[in-house]
Protein backbone atom coordinates (compact mmCIF):
# COMPACT_ATOMS: atom_id res chain seq x y z
CA UNK A 1 0.00 0.00 0.00
CA UNK A 2 2.51 2.41 1.17
CA UNK A 3 4.96 1.69 -2.04
CA UNK A 4 2.17 1.76 -4.59
CA UNK A 5 1.05 4.64 -3.16
CA UNK A 6 4.98 6.08 -2.98
CA UNK A 7 5.02 4.46 -6.97
CA UNK A 8 2.00 6.54 -7.47
CA UNK A 9 3.54 9.90 -6.44
CA UNK A 10 6.90 9.01 -8.81
CA UNK A 11 4.61 8.31 -11.69
CA UNK A 12 2.42 11.60 -11.09
CA UNK A 13 5.63 13.72 -10.66
CA UNK A 14 6.76 12.03 -13.97
CA UNK A 15 3.61 12.55 -16.10
CA UNK A 16 3.05 16.30 -14.31
CA UNK A 17 7.11 16.99 -15.41
CA UNK A 18 6.53 15.60 -18.96
CA UNK A 19 3.74 17.64 -19.64
CA UNK A 20 5.30 20.94 -18.06
CA UNK A 21 7.43 20.52 -20.76
CA UNK A 22 5.56 19.46 -23.73
CA UNK A 23 3.64 22.19 -22.69
CA UNK A 24 6.34 24.90 -22.28
CA UNK A 25 7.53 23.54 -25.41
CA UNK A 26 4.85 23.98 -27.45
CA UNK A 27 4.14 27.42 -25.73
CA UNK A 28 7.49 28.37 -26.74
CA UNK A 29 6.80 27.26 -30.42
CA UNK A 30 3.33 29.44 -30.77
CA UNK A 31 5.78 31.99 -29.38
CA UNK A 32 7.96 31.86 -31.84
CA UNK A 33 5.75 30.63 -34.70
CA UNK A 34 5.42 27.25 -34.57
CA UNK A 35 8.71 25.87 -36.24
CA UNK A 36 12.30 26.68 -35.40
CA UNK A 37 13.80 29.06 -37.33
CA UNK A 38 17.48 28.84 -39.17
CA UNK A 39 20.18 31.54 -38.82
CA UNK A 40 21.44 32.51 -42.19
CA UNK A 41 24.40 34.43 -43.22
CA UNK A 42 25.48 36.05 -46.58
CA UNK A 43 28.21 33.77 -48.55
CA UNK A 44 30.10 36.39 -49.86
CA UNK A 45 31.18 34.83 -52.75
CA UNK A 46 27.86 34.62 -54.06
CA UNK A 47 25.91 37.53 -53.21
CA UNK A 48 24.98 40.25 -55.38
CA UNK A 49 23.83 43.49 -54.76
CA UNK A 50 22.97 45.83 -58.13
CA UNK A 51 21.04 49.19 -58.62
CA UNK A 52 20.35 50.82 -61.46
CA UNK A 53 19.21 54.19 -62.33
CA UNK A 54 18.40 56.50 -65.21
CA UNK A 55 20.50 58.86 -66.43
CA UNK A 56 19.72 61.23 -69.78
CA UNK A 57 17.09 58.59 -70.44
CA UNK A 58 20.05 55.79 -70.43
CA UNK A 59 20.15 52.81 -67.73
CA UNK A 60 23.36 52.63 -65.74
CA UNK A 61 23.99 49.52 -63.30
CA UNK A 62 26.60 49.35 -59.78
CA UNK A 63 26.96 47.07 -57.86
CA UNK A 64 27.88 47.04 -53.62
CA UNK A 65 30.47 44.78 -53.47
CA UNK A 66 30.62 44.82 -49.23
CA UNK A 67 27.74 44.40 -47.43
CA UNK A 68 26.63 41.91 -44.44
CA UNK A 69 23.27 39.69 -44.17
CA UNK A 70 21.47 38.08 -41.41
CA UNK A 71 18.75 36.36 -41.87
CA UNK A 72 16.76 34.18 -39.40
CA UNK A 73 13.98 32.58 -41.26
CA UNK A 74 11.85 29.69 -42.13
CA UNK A 75 8.92 29.76 -44.41
CA UNK A 76 6.60 28.18 -41.72
CA UNK A 77 7.46 30.44 -39.04
CA UNK A 78 7.20 33.91 -40.85
CA UNK A 79 6.40 36.09 -37.40
CA UNK A 80 9.68 34.81 -35.44
CA UNK A 81 11.65 35.60 -38.85
CA UNK A 82 14.08 38.67 -39.44
CA UNK A 83 16.02 40.22 -41.87
CA UNK A 84 19.29 42.89 -41.30
CA UNK A 85 21.23 44.37 -44.10
CA UNK A 86 24.42 46.16 -43.49
CA UNK A 87 25.58 47.92 -46.93
CA UNK A 88 29.08 49.49 -46.76
CA UNK A 89 28.04 52.82 -49.04
CA UNK A 90 31.96 52.75 -49.97
CA UNK A 91 31.70 49.80 -51.90
CA UNK A 92 29.49 50.94 -54.28
CA UNK A 93 31.18 50.34 -57.85
CA UNK A 94 29.33 51.51 -61.42
CA UNK A 95 32.92 49.94 -63.34
CA UNK A 96 33.59 53.67 -63.78
CA UNK A 97 35.94 55.74 -61.01
CA UNK A 98 34.85 59.27 -61.90
CA UNK A 99 30.94 57.95 -62.08
CA UNK A 100 31.51 56.40 -58.14
CA UNK A 101 33.26 59.34 -56.68
CA UNK A 102 30.64 61.15 -57.78
CA UNK A 103 28.26 58.40 -56.31
CA UNK A 104 30.15 58.75 -52.77
CA UNK A 105 30.27 62.29 -52.82
CA UNK A 106 28.40 64.64 -50.46
CA UNK A 107 25.63 65.50 -52.44
CA UNK A 108 25.10 61.72 -53.49
CA UNK A 109 25.78 59.19 -50.57
CA UNK A 110 27.73 61.18 -48.36
CA UNK A 111 29.65 57.90 -47.86
CA UNK A 112 32.00 59.91 -45.33
CA UNK A 113 29.08 60.89 -43.13
CA UNK A 114 27.16 58.31 -43.55
CA UNK A 115 29.60 54.88 -44.25
CA UNK A 116 26.61 52.74 -44.09
CA UNK A 117 23.01 51.70 -44.94
CA UNK A 118 20.47 49.53 -43.05
CA UNK A 119 17.99 47.22 -43.88
CA UNK A 120 15.89 46.03 -41.01
CA UNK A 121 12.60 43.78 -41.68
CA UNK A 122 10.90 41.68 -39.13
CA UNK A 123 7.40 41.70 -40.65
CA UNK A 124 7.06 39.04 -43.61
CA UNK A 125 4.04 38.31 -45.51
CA UNK A 126 3.53 35.65 -48.13
CA UNK A 127 2.54 36.64 -51.39
CA UNK A 128 1.56 35.50 -54.65
CA UNK A 129 5.00 35.00 -56.21
CA UNK A 130 7.06 34.19 -52.53
CA UNK A 131 7.27 36.08 -49.31
CA UNK A 132 7.49 40.53 -48.88
CA UNK A 133 9.27 41.60 -46.04
CA UNK A 134 8.58 44.84 -44.82
CA UNK A 135 10.98 46.76 -42.73
CA UNK A 136 13.43 50.48 -42.33
CA UNK A 137 15.67 51.07 -44.92
CA UNK A 138 18.32 53.68 -42.96
CA UNK A 139 20.30 55.65 -46.51
CA UNK A 140 22.27 58.57 -45.72
CA UNK A 141 20.59 59.52 -42.34
CA UNK A 142 16.91 59.09 -43.34
CA UNK A 143 14.56 56.28 -41.97
CA UNK A 144 11.66 54.85 -44.20
CA UNK A 145 9.39 51.95 -44.51
CA UNK A 146 10.39 49.94 -47.75
CA UNK A 147 8.63 47.13 -48.64
CA UNK A 148 11.05 44.41 -50.36
CA UNK A 149 9.24 41.20 -52.25
CA UNK A 150 11.60 38.13 -52.13
CA UNK A 151 12.04 34.85 -53.65
CA UNK A 152 13.19 31.89 -51.16
CA UNK A 153 14.54 28.19 -51.51
CA UNK A 154 16.39 26.59 -49.47
CA UNK A 155 18.54 22.99 -49.90
CA UNK A 156 20.68 20.75 -48.33
CA UNK A 157 24.50 21.19 -50.01
CA UNK A 158 27.39 18.84 -48.51
CA UNK A 159 25.34 18.40 -45.11
CA UNK A 160 24.62 21.94 -44.90
CA UNK A 161 21.60 23.79 -44.69
CA UNK A 162 21.91 26.89 -47.30
CA UNK A 163 19.19 29.20 -48.76
CA UNK A 164 18.70 31.60 -51.96
CA UNK A 165 17.24 34.38 -51.30
CA UNK A 166 16.49 37.19 -54.67
CA UNK A 167 14.58 40.13 -55.60
CA UNK A 168 13.83 43.80 -56.44
CA UNK A 169 12.82 46.84 -55.19
CA UNK A 170 12.52 50.38 -56.66
CA UNK A 171 13.35 53.15 -54.05
CA UNK A 172 12.98 56.85 -54.94
CA UNK A 173 16.78 58.06 -54.40
CA UNK A 174 15.11 61.60 -52.97
CA UNK A 175 12.85 60.33 -50.23
CA UNK A 176 16.97 59.69 -48.91
CA UNK A 177 18.21 62.73 -49.69
CA UNK A 178 20.28 61.06 -52.41
CA UNK A 179 20.38 63.90 -54.55
CA UNK A 180 21.32 67.54 -52.79
CA UNK A 181 22.34 70.89 -55.17
CA UNK A 182 22.09 70.61 -58.78
CA UNK A 183 21.09 66.49 -58.22
CA UNK A 184 17.75 67.11 -56.78
CA UNK A 185 16.69 67.29 -60.67
CA UNK A 186 15.31 64.32 -61.58
CA UNK A 187 15.08 65.01 -65.22
CA UNK A 188 19.20 63.84 -65.82
CA UNK A 189 19.27 61.72 -63.12
CA UNK A 190 16.00 59.77 -62.57
CA UNK A 191 14.44 59.55 -58.98
CA UNK A 192 13.68 55.78 -59.30
CA UNK A 193 16.52 53.33 -58.32
CA UNK A 194 16.01 50.03 -59.06
CA UNK A 195 17.47 47.50 -56.42
CA UNK A 196 17.84 43.84 -57.06
CA UNK A 197 19.34 41.14 -55.07
CA UNK A 198 20.34 37.35 -55.36
CA UNK A 199 22.10 35.90 -52.30
CA UNK A 200 23.44 32.42 -51.11
CA UNK A 201 23.31 31.81 -47.45
CA UNK A 202 24.52 29.53 -45.50
CA UNK A 203 23.11 28.52 -41.97
CA UNK A 204 25.66 29.23 -38.89
CA UNK A 205 25.08 29.09 -35.43
CA UNK A 206 23.17 32.00 -33.97
CA UNK B 1 13.20 75.33 -105.34
CA UNK B 2 13.04 71.48 -106.28
CA UNK B 3 13.76 68.31 -104.25
CA UNK B 4 16.11 66.83 -105.86
CA UNK B 5 19.69 67.17 -107.54
CA UNK B 6 20.12 67.92 -110.88
CA UNK B 7 24.00 67.84 -112.27
CA UNK B 8 23.99 71.19 -111.96
CA UNK B 9 22.39 72.34 -108.32
CA UNK B 10 21.72 70.73 -105.41
CA UNK B 11 18.28 69.74 -104.69
CA UNK B 12 16.35 71.37 -101.42
CA UNK B 13 16.93 68.05 -99.48
CA UNK B 14 20.24 68.03 -100.06
CA UNK B 15 20.98 71.55 -99.30
CA UNK B 16 18.68 71.35 -96.20
CA UNK B 17 20.57 68.17 -95.35
CA UNK B 18 24.32 69.67 -95.98
CA UNK B 19 23.12 73.28 -93.56
CA UNK B 20 21.68 71.10 -91.08
CA UNK B 21 24.60 69.18 -90.18
CA UNK B 22 27.16 71.77 -90.48
CA UNK B 23 24.71 73.89 -87.50
CA UNK B 24 24.82 70.62 -85.47
CA UNK B 25 28.67 69.81 -85.83
CA UNK B 26 29.14 73.20 -84.27
CA UNK B 27 26.72 72.86 -81.97
CA UNK B 28 28.71 69.77 -81.04
CA UNK B 29 32.26 70.86 -81.00
CA UNK B 30 30.28 74.12 -78.67
CA UNK B 31 29.28 71.02 -76.29
CA UNK B 32 32.16 69.34 -76.53
CA UNK B 33 34.26 72.49 -75.51
CA UNK B 34 32.07 73.52 -72.77
CA UNK B 35 31.42 69.73 -71.16
CA UNK B 36 35.24 69.80 -71.00
CA UNK B 37 35.51 72.64 -68.91
CA UNK B 38 33.79 71.37 -66.15
CA UNK B 39 34.52 68.82 -63.05
CA UNK B 40 32.34 65.99 -63.28
CA UNK B 41 28.61 66.82 -62.14
CA UNK B 42 25.56 67.17 -62.82
CA UNK B 43 26.14 70.32 -65.70
CA UNK B 44 28.93 67.61 -66.94
CA UNK B 45 26.67 64.90 -67.70
CA UNK B 46 24.17 67.14 -68.77
CA UNK B 47 25.77 68.40 -71.94
CA UNK B 48 27.52 65.13 -72.90
CA UNK B 49 23.73 63.62 -73.10
CA UNK B 50 23.27 66.62 -75.13
CA UNK B 51 26.50 66.08 -77.10
CA UNK B 52 25.64 62.33 -77.64
CA UNK B 53 21.99 62.65 -78.51
CA UNK B 54 22.92 65.05 -81.61
CA UNK B 55 25.69 63.00 -82.23
CA UNK B 56 23.45 60.18 -83.31
CA UNK B 57 20.95 63.11 -85.01
CA UNK B 58 24.05 63.54 -87.04
CA UNK B 59 24.39 59.98 -88.14
CA UNK B 60 21.15 59.56 -88.42
CA UNK B 61 21.20 62.28 -90.64
CA UNK B 62 24.44 61.43 -92.42
CA UNK B 63 22.93 58.09 -93.56
CA UNK B 64 19.66 59.88 -95.06
CA UNK B 65 22.10 61.81 -97.05
CA UNK B 66 23.67 59.17 -98.26
CA UNK B 67 20.62 57.44 -99.39
CA UNK B 68 19.64 59.90 -101.14
CA UNK B 69 22.75 60.80 -102.99
CA UNK B 70 23.25 57.46 -103.86
CA UNK B 71 20.16 57.44 -105.39
CA UNK B 72 20.10 60.96 -107.17
CA UNK B 73 22.14 62.77 -109.63
CA UNK B 74 25.24 64.76 -108.42
CA UNK B 75 26.44 67.78 -109.38
CA UNK B 76 29.34 68.27 -111.54
CA UNK B 77 32.72 69.43 -111.21
CA UNK B 78 33.91 72.29 -113.52
CA UNK B 79 35.64 71.57 -116.06
CA UNK B 80 38.10 73.59 -116.25
CA UNK B 81 39.21 71.94 -112.52
CA UNK B 82 43.28 70.79 -113.13
CA UNK B 83 43.16 66.89 -112.57
CA UNK B 84 44.84 67.82 -108.73
CA UNK B 85 42.17 70.02 -107.93
CA UNK B 86 39.37 67.29 -108.95
CA UNK B 87 41.37 64.56 -106.78
CA UNK B 88 41.34 66.81 -104.29
CA UNK B 89 38.06 68.05 -103.97
CA UNK B 90 37.13 63.87 -104.26
CA UNK B 91 38.80 62.59 -101.62
CA UNK B 92 37.64 65.90 -99.54
CA UNK B 93 34.44 65.19 -100.09
CA UNK B 94 34.86 61.43 -99.55
CA UNK B 95 36.29 62.17 -95.96
CA UNK B 96 33.81 64.64 -94.94
CA UNK B 97 31.19 61.53 -95.83
CA UNK B 98 33.32 58.97 -94.00
CA UNK B 99 33.62 61.19 -90.82
CA UNK B 100 30.30 62.09 -90.73
CA UNK B 101 29.92 58.35 -89.41
CA UNK B 102 33.16 57.83 -88.18
CA UNK B 103 33.07 60.21 -85.44
CA UNK B 104 29.20 59.45 -84.07
CA UNK B 105 30.00 55.75 -84.14
CA UNK B 106 33.58 56.49 -82.37
CA UNK B 107 31.55 58.58 -79.66
CA UNK B 108 29.40 55.69 -79.43
CA UNK B 109 31.62 52.76 -78.86
CA UNK B 110 33.25 55.34 -76.70
CA UNK B 111 30.48 55.59 -74.39
CA UNK B 112 29.65 51.89 -74.52
CA UNK B 113 33.33 51.09 -73.75
CA UNK B 114 33.17 53.44 -70.41
CA UNK B 115 29.94 51.89 -69.52
CA UNK B 116 27.70 54.85 -70.04
CA UNK B 117 24.93 53.78 -72.55
CA UNK B 118 23.64 56.22 -75.03
CA UNK B 119 20.48 57.53 -75.27
CA UNK B 120 18.43 59.82 -77.92
CA UNK B 121 17.15 62.96 -76.04
CA UNK B 122 15.70 60.79 -73.12
CA UNK B 123 13.56 59.18 -75.28
CA UNK B 124 14.99 56.17 -76.21
CA UNK B 125 18.31 54.04 -75.26
CA UNK B 126 20.75 52.96 -77.72
CA UNK B 127 22.32 49.30 -77.39
CA UNK B 128 25.59 49.01 -76.46
CA UNK B 129 28.26 48.78 -79.40
CA UNK B 130 31.34 47.11 -77.58
CA UNK B 131 31.41 45.57 -74.26
CA UNK B 132 32.68 47.93 -71.49
CA UNK B 133 36.88 47.87 -71.27
CA UNK B 134 38.57 50.57 -70.01
CA UNK B 135 41.98 50.01 -72.25
CA UNK B 136 39.28 50.08 -75.66
CA UNK B 137 37.42 53.29 -73.98
CA UNK B 138 40.86 55.02 -73.76
CA UNK B 139 41.64 54.45 -77.14
CA UNK B 140 38.42 55.41 -78.23
CA UNK B 141 38.41 58.56 -76.66
CA UNK B 142 41.75 59.48 -78.53
CA UNK B 143 40.25 58.40 -81.82
CA UNK B 144 37.57 60.51 -81.21
CA UNK B 145 39.10 62.95 -80.80
CA UNK B 146 41.80 63.15 -83.82
CA UNK B 147 38.89 62.71 -85.81
CA UNK B 148 37.89 65.61 -84.24
CA UNK B 149 41.22 67.17 -85.32
CA UNK B 150 40.72 65.87 -88.98
CA UNK B 151 37.55 66.66 -89.09
CA UNK B 152 38.34 70.43 -88.40
CA UNK B 153 41.20 69.91 -91.19
CA UNK B 154 38.90 68.73 -93.88
CA UNK B 155 36.36 71.18 -93.19
CA UNK B 156 38.85 74.08 -93.20
CA UNK B 157 40.09 72.94 -96.64
CA UNK B 158 36.27 71.87 -98.01
CA UNK B 159 35.38 75.83 -96.92
CA UNK B 160 38.09 76.79 -98.66
CA UNK B 161 37.86 74.87 -101.96
CA UNK B 162 33.91 76.23 -101.92
CA UNK B 163 34.94 80.36 -101.46
CA UNK B 164 38.03 79.64 -104.07
CA UNK B 165 35.14 78.83 -106.33
CA UNK B 166 33.25 81.48 -105.60
CA UNK B 167 35.84 84.53 -105.27
CA UNK B 168 38.38 83.23 -107.51
CA UNK B 169 37.68 81.46 -110.20
CA UNK B 170 33.81 83.23 -109.93
CA UNK B 171 31.51 80.20 -110.92
CA UNK B 172 28.41 78.25 -109.19
CA UNK B 173 30.06 75.74 -106.78
CA UNK B 174 29.47 77.41 -103.61
CA UNK B 175 25.82 79.14 -105.05
CA UNK B 176 24.60 75.54 -105.83
CA UNK B 177 24.52 74.44 -102.46
CA UNK B 178 22.57 77.48 -101.40
CA UNK B 179 18.98 78.30 -101.53
CA UNK B 180 18.37 81.57 -103.59
CA UNK B 181 18.68 81.33 -107.48
CA UNK B 182 22.08 80.92 -109.11
CA UNK B 183 23.30 83.69 -111.23
CA UNK B 184 23.07 83.82 -114.47
CA UNK B 185 26.37 83.04 -115.29
CA UNK B 186 25.93 79.25 -114.96
CA UNK B 187 28.01 76.08 -113.81
CA UNK B 188 31.83 76.62 -115.95
CA UNK B 189 32.98 73.37 -117.27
Amino acid sequence: MRRGRRASWTARWRVATATGIAASAWLCAFASGTAPVAHYVLDPAKGSLEFNFDQAGAQNKGKFTRFQVSFDFSPDSLAASRLEVTVEMNSANTGDQERDDTLRGADLFAVAKFPQAHFSASQFTRTAGGFEALGKLTLRGVTRDVRVPFTFRNATENGVAVGYMSGKTTLRRLDFGVGQGDWKATDQLGNDVGVSFALRLTAAAR
Amino acid sequence: MVMRNTTERWGALSQLLHWLIVVLIIVQVTLAEMADELPAGMKKLTLLARHKSFGITILGLALLRLAWRLRNPTPLLPGTLKPYERALARITHLMLYVLLFAMPLSGWMMSSARGFPVSWFGLFQLPDLVPKNKALYEALLTTHGTLAAVLAAVVALHAAGALKHHFIHKDDVLRRMLPFPSTTSGVKR
